[in-house]
C-alpha cells in the first residue's frame, strides 16, 4: 500500500541527487540548493518540513521564479513542472551560471522539444556538463494523508466542479481538463508501479477520464521500449501482486455530502477553518483564550500549524466526532501535567541530597528515573506543543460551531438525508438570525431541495426564496441545483444515503464537570452513525483493463478475483465527510477481506466552491 | 517511479549541436571556459570542505580505535590489543584538542562569512552550511562522549569493584582483631577471678600477720617488761644482801 513514507524516501532520493540516502546518520553533510515552483512546493510541504530539508543538506530552498543569486560553489536540485515559462527560466539560471551543478526533476515527464530547449541554452552557456542529472519524477500529485491524494492546489480552479460543470464549457477546455487529470491519475499509477482495472459509471465526466486514462496507460503498456510497468523499473515487492482496482465516480452522482455541515475533526477543521495541504492557519486572539493573562489586549497575529502524521494525536483523532476530540484534549493535558509533576517532584528530591538520610537511600533508584525522565524532556516537550497546538485549533472550531450553531445544522442535514422525521421546520432555521451564516443556510436549503423526494410547491418555495435572501443568501446556486435535479432524475437512480443515524446523547455535562475548557454547553452531544453514501449498482459501470489486448467489450474476460487495493477518485471534487466514511468503511471490512483503500480527489471542495455554480 | 532522462538529455545536446552547426552556428567554447575558471571561486567552499574532512577523519579515527578502546579485555585477547589507561587518555586528549580546533575553525569561518558583505541569500546559505558542518561535528562528538561515557563507567566499576574489595579485607582485618579481643576479655576475667581467691586468702595473711606483729610486740612488751623487772629484782636482791651483809657486820660487831 501506497504511505506517506514511500513517496517521501522518493523525495528524499531526488534530493540526495537522485541517489538512495545512506542509511548511516553521521555522514558527511554534502550541500545543496532546491529550486521548486508552486507545484513542487505544494508537493513538498505535506510531506518533508522545513528541518527535515535542513537534515538533509538543502540550505535554501526558493521559488524558480523569484530574484536568485549566484552561489558559484552549490549544486542545485530543480523540482519544478515542464512549463514553457519554467523551463525559459531554467535556461536563463543556466545562462547566467548560478550554480555549480543542476540536477533537474520534472514532476511530470517533460517533452522532447522543451529538453531541447534547455539543451541548446546549456550549450549557449557551455554548461552542459553541469547539467548532471535530469530525471521526470512522475509525481504530478499531492500527498495529503497516507490513503489521500488530491491533483493539485495550485490553479485548483481549472479542474474543479465548475470548471467542469460550467454551462459554457468548450470542448477544447474539457479536453484540456481531462488531460490534466488524465497526467496526473497517469503518475499517480507509474508511482505507484501498478497498472489498475478501471471501473467507471456511463455517461459523464467520468467516462471521458476513464477513456483517456485507459488509452495512455495502454499506449504507454504497448511501447517496450519506454515502458514505465516493466518489472525492473516497479518497485519489486512492494505492492501486492493482485492489481489494484481504479473506481471512477462524478461528482454529479452526490451533490448533498459536499454541502453537508461536518462533525469529525478534520472535516471540521476543513469547513471552518483556513485549512490547506495539511496545514491550518488561524488569526491568534480570535478565539476565546482562557488563558489568566489579565489585561492583555487581543492583538491579531496569525498563526500556522501543520498537522502531521508524526501528530499522533492528530492521527488518532482526525476522523472522531468533534466532542470526543475535546474530551480527547483533556485527557492529554492531564496526563501531561502528571508527567511534568512527577519530573518537578523528582527534581526537588535531587535537591534534599544530603540533608534527609532517606532519600539517598531512594537516589539510585530516582537517579534512574530522573535520567529517563531527562531523556523523555524532548518528548515531553514535544508532547506539549502539540496539546497547546489542539487546544487552539479545538477552541476555534469549538468557537464556530457555538456562533454559527453548527450542532443545529449537522443533526437536522442527517435527518434530512435519512429521511427521518424532522423536529424542527426549515423555515425557522432558516429565518433564525443567530444560527449561521448565509451561507449555511444555502447549504442546509440545497440539502433539503436535493434530498426532498417530491419538489416543495411553488408557494413553499417562495417563502424559502423569501427568507433566504433575506438572510442575505444569493439564489444563483438554487437554479443549479434545480437543474442538476431534473437532470439526474432523467439519468440514474438517485442517491440512497443509506442508513445513517443521529443520537443525540442529551447535553454535554459530563464536559463541563471535568473542568474541561471545552465548555460546549447547550452544543448537543452528536454521535455519528454510519453514514455511507452509496453510489449507483456498479454492474453497469464500463470496465477496462488497460493491459488487455482491446477487443469488443464484453468479450473481455473480467478479473474474478476480489481485489486488495481500492482507489477510489471523485472527477469534480471528493470532500473529508466521504473520505473520511470511506475510511471507516474499510476498517469495518478490513477484518474479513483485507481490503485497502486509497482515496484520490481531484480537488478538495472548499465551501466557496460549492456556491460558485453558474 | 523516477525515470532518468539523463542520456535523453545528452542526446538532445547532441541534436542540437548538430543542427547548429548545420545552420552555421558555433559557439567558441574555449574563450568561455577560460571566464568560467577566471570567477573567483571564493574561499568559502573549500574552507569549509577542508572542515569536513578533518571531521571526517577524526571520525574515522575514534572507530578505527573504538574496539580497543572499548574493550574491557577478555582473558582470550592478548595484551598486545588491550589498550593502556594512558593510551586512552592520550585518544581523549587528541580527541579534545581536535573537536576543539574544527570549532574554532567553524566559528572563524562564520566571523568571516558575517564579516564578508554579500548577499542575503548567500549569507543564509553560508549559516546553513556552517550548521551543517556543526551537527556533523556534534554528531562525531557524540560517538567521541560515548565512548568515554563507557570508559568512565567501566572506570567507575573499577574503582567500586577496588572500594568492594578494600571493604572486605578491612571487614575481615576487623573481625580477627575482634576475635583476638573476645579472647583477652575472656582470659581477663580468669584473671580477676583469681586475683579475687587470692585476695581472700592474702586479707586472712595479712589479718594472721597484723596479729602476729601485734603479740610479737607485746612480746617485746612484756620481756621488755620483764627485763626491767629482772633487772629491779636483781637490784632489790643486791640491796638486800648488802644491807644484809651490813647488818651482819654490824651485828657481828655488836656483838663483839
Amino acid at each position: 500500500t501506497i504511505c506517506f513514507c514511500f513517496i517521501s524516501v522518493a523525495l528524499k532520493r531526488m534530493l540526495n541527487f537522485n541517489a538512495p540516502p545512506l542509511k548511516n546518520t553521521a555522514a558527511e553533510p554534502v550541500w545543496k540548493v532546491l529550486i521548486y515552483d508552486r507545484f513542487g512546493q505544494d508537493i513538498i510541504s505535506p510531506l518533508l518540513s522545513v528541518k527535515e530539508l535542513r537534515d538533509m543538506g538543502i540550505t535554501l530552498h526558493l521559488l524558480l521564479h523569484s530574484d536568485r543569486d549566484p552561489i558559484p560553489d552549490v549544486p542545485a536540485v530543480y523540482f519544478v513542472m515542464p512549463t514553457e515559462e519554467n523551463i525559459d527560466r531554467i535556461c536563463q539560471d543556466l545562462r547566467n551560471q548560478l550554480y555549480e551543478s543542476y540536477y533537474l526533476n520534472f514532476i511530470s515527464a517533460i517533452s522532447r522539444s522543451k529538453l531541447e530547449d534547455i539543451a541548446s541554452a546549456a550549450l549557449a552557456a557551455n554548461a552542459v556538463s553541469l547539467v548532471t542529472k535530469v530525471f521526470d519524477q512522475y509525481l504530478n500529485f499531492i500527498t495529503l494523508e497516507d490513503d489521500m491524494f488530491i491533483l493539485c492546489h495550485q490553479n485548483k480552479e481549472l479542474i474543479s466542479y465548475h470548471a467542469i460543470n460550467r454551462a459554457d464549457l468548450q470542448d477544447t477546455d474539457m479536453e484540456a481538463i481531462m488531460d490534466t487529470i488524465v497526467d496526473s491519475l497517469f503518475c499517480f499509477f507509474v508511482t505507484l508501479g501498478a497498472v489498475p482495472i478501471i471501473r467507471c459509471p456511463r455517461g459523464n465526466a467520468a467516462e471521458m477520464v476513464a477513456v483517456k486514462l485507459d488509452k495512455k496507460l495502454r499506449e504507454n503498456l504497448r511501447d517496450a521500449r519506454n515502458s514505465l510497468f516493466t518489472g525492473d523499473s516497479m518497485a519489486a515487492g512492494q505492492f501486492s501482486f493482485q492489481r489494484p482496482l481504479f473506481v471512477l465516480a462524478d461528482r454529479n452522482v452526490d451533490m448533498a455530502t459536499p454541502l453537508h455541515h461536518t462533525w469529525t475533526y478534520q472535516a471540521l477543521i476543513h469547513d471552518v477553518l483556513d485549512f490547506h495541504l495539511n496545514r491550518v492557519m488561524m488569526e491568534e486572539g480570535a478565539g476565546a483564550e482562557p488563558s489568566p493573562a489579565g489585561a492583555r489586549p487581543k492583538k491579531k497575529s496569525r498563526k500556522t500549524y501543520d498537522l502531521t502524521a508524526a501528530d499522533k494525536f492528530w492521527q488518532k483523532h482526525k476522523g472522531s466526532p468533534f466532542p470526543e476530540v475535546a474530551e480527547s484534549v483533556q485527557e492529554e493535558l492531564d496526563t501531561y501535567r502528571a508527567q511534568e509533576d512527577e519530573v518537578k517532584r523528582l527534581k526537588s528530591i535531587m535537591g534534599l541530597e544530603g540533608e534527609d538520610e532517606g532519600a539517598i537511600s531512594m537516589l539510585s533508584d530516582n537517579t534512574a528515573k530522573l535520567t529517563s525522565a531527562m531523556s523523555s524532556l524532548p518528548e515531553l516537550l514535544e508532547k506539549k506543543r502539540l496539546i497547546d497546538l489542539h487546544t487552539n485549533v479545538a477552541t476555534a472550531v469549538l468557537d464556530h460551531i457555538k456562533s454559527r450553531k453548527l450542532d443545529v445544522y449537522f443533526e437536522y442535514e442527517e435527518k434530512l438525508m435519512s429521511k427521518s422525521t424532522l423536529d424542527k421546520s426549515l423555515l425557522d432555521i432558516i429565518s433564525d438570525p443567530d444560527a449561521g451564516t448565509s451561507e449555511d443556510k444555502m447549504r442546509l436549503f440545497l440539502i433539503f431541495y436535493i434530498t426532498a423526494q417530491l419538489a416543495p410547491s411553488e408557494s413553499d418555495l417562495e417563502q424559502y426564496k423569501k427568507a433566504l435572501t433575506d438572510a442575505g443568501c444569493d439564489l444563483s446556486p438554487l437554479n443549479y441545483i434545480k437543474q442538476w435535479k431534473a437532470f439526474t432524475k432523467m439519468a440514474a437512480t438517485p442517491a440512497n444515503y443509506g442508513n445513517s443515524g443521529v443520537k443525540p446523547m442529551g447535553l454535554f455535562s459530563r464536559v463541563m464537570n471535568t473542568g474541561s475548557q471545552f465548555v460546549m454547553e447547550g452544543v448537543k452531544n452528536l454521535v455519528l452513525k454510519q453514514h455511507v453514501s452509496l453510489y449507483a449498482e456498479t454492474d453497469d459501470y464500463r470496465y477496462f483493463d488497460p493491459k488487455m489486448l482491446r477487443g469488443s467489450e464484453s468479450s473481455i474476460p473480467r478479473n474474478k478475483n476480489p481485489f486488495q487495493e481500492a482507489i477510489v477518485f471523485v472527477v469534480g471534487g471528493g470532500n473529508y465527510i466521504e473520505y473520511q466514511n470511506l475510511v471507516d468503511y474499510t476498517k469495518v471490512l478490513h477484518k474479513c477481506t483485507q481490503l485497502l483503500l486509497v482515496c484520490v480527489f481531484s480537488v478538495q471542495t472548499g465551501k466557496e466552491g460549492h456556491l460558485r455554480m453558474q | 517511479m523516477a525515470v532518468d532522462i539523463t542520456l535523453l538529455f545528452k542526446a538532445s545536446v547532441k541534436t542540437v549541436k548538430t543542427r547548429n552547426k548545420a545552420i552555421g552556428i558555433g559557439f567558441d567554447s574555449t574563450k568561455d571556459e577560460i571566464f568560467k575558471r577566471s570567477r573567483p571561486k571564493g574561499g568559502f567552499s573549500p574552507k569549509a570542505k577542508e572542515v569536513i574532512t578533518n571531521i571526517t577523519k577524526l571520525k574515522e579515527f575514534l572507530l578505527q580505535h573504538r574496539k580497543d578502546y572499548v574493550s574491557a579485555g577478555s582473558l582470550i585477547s592478548s595484551d598486545l590489543t588491550r589498550m593502556t589507561d594512558s593510551e586512552r587518555d592520550q585518544i581523549d586528549q587528541d580527541a579534545q584538542i581536535f573537536m576543539r580546533t574544527c570549532s574554532e575553525a567553524i566559528k572563524q569561518l562564520r566571523n568571516e562569512a558575517e564579516k564578508q558583505v554579500m548577499s542575503a541569500q548567500i549569507k543564509e546559505h553560508r549559516g546553513a552550511v556552517l550548521d551543517l558542518v556543526e551537527m556533523y561535528l556534534k554528531g562525531v562528538c557524540k560517538i567521541y562522549s560515548e565512548q568515554r561515557a563507557i570508559r568512565v563507567k567501566r572506570m567507575f566499576e573499577q574503582e567500586n569493584q577496588r572500594l568492594i574489595s578494600e571493604m572486605n579485607s578491612l571487614v575481615d582485618e576487623v573481625k580477627q582483631i575482634e576475635g583476638k579481643v573476645v579472647e583477652i576479655s575472656r582470659l581477663q576475667e580468669i584473671f580477676a577471678e583469681k586475683v579475687l581467691q587470692q585476695e581472700t586468702e592474702i586479707d586472712s595473711i595479712h589479718q594472721l600477720v597484723v596479729g602476729a606483729t601485734e603479740n610479737v610486740k607485746e612480746g617485746n612488751e612484756d620481756i621488755r617488761e620483764a627485763i626491767k623487772n629482772n633487772a629491779g629484782f636483781r637490784v632489790w636482791i643486791l640491796f638486800f644482801l648488802v644491807m644484809c651483809s651490813f647488818s651482819l657486820l654490824f651485828l657481828d660487831w655488836y656483838d663483839s
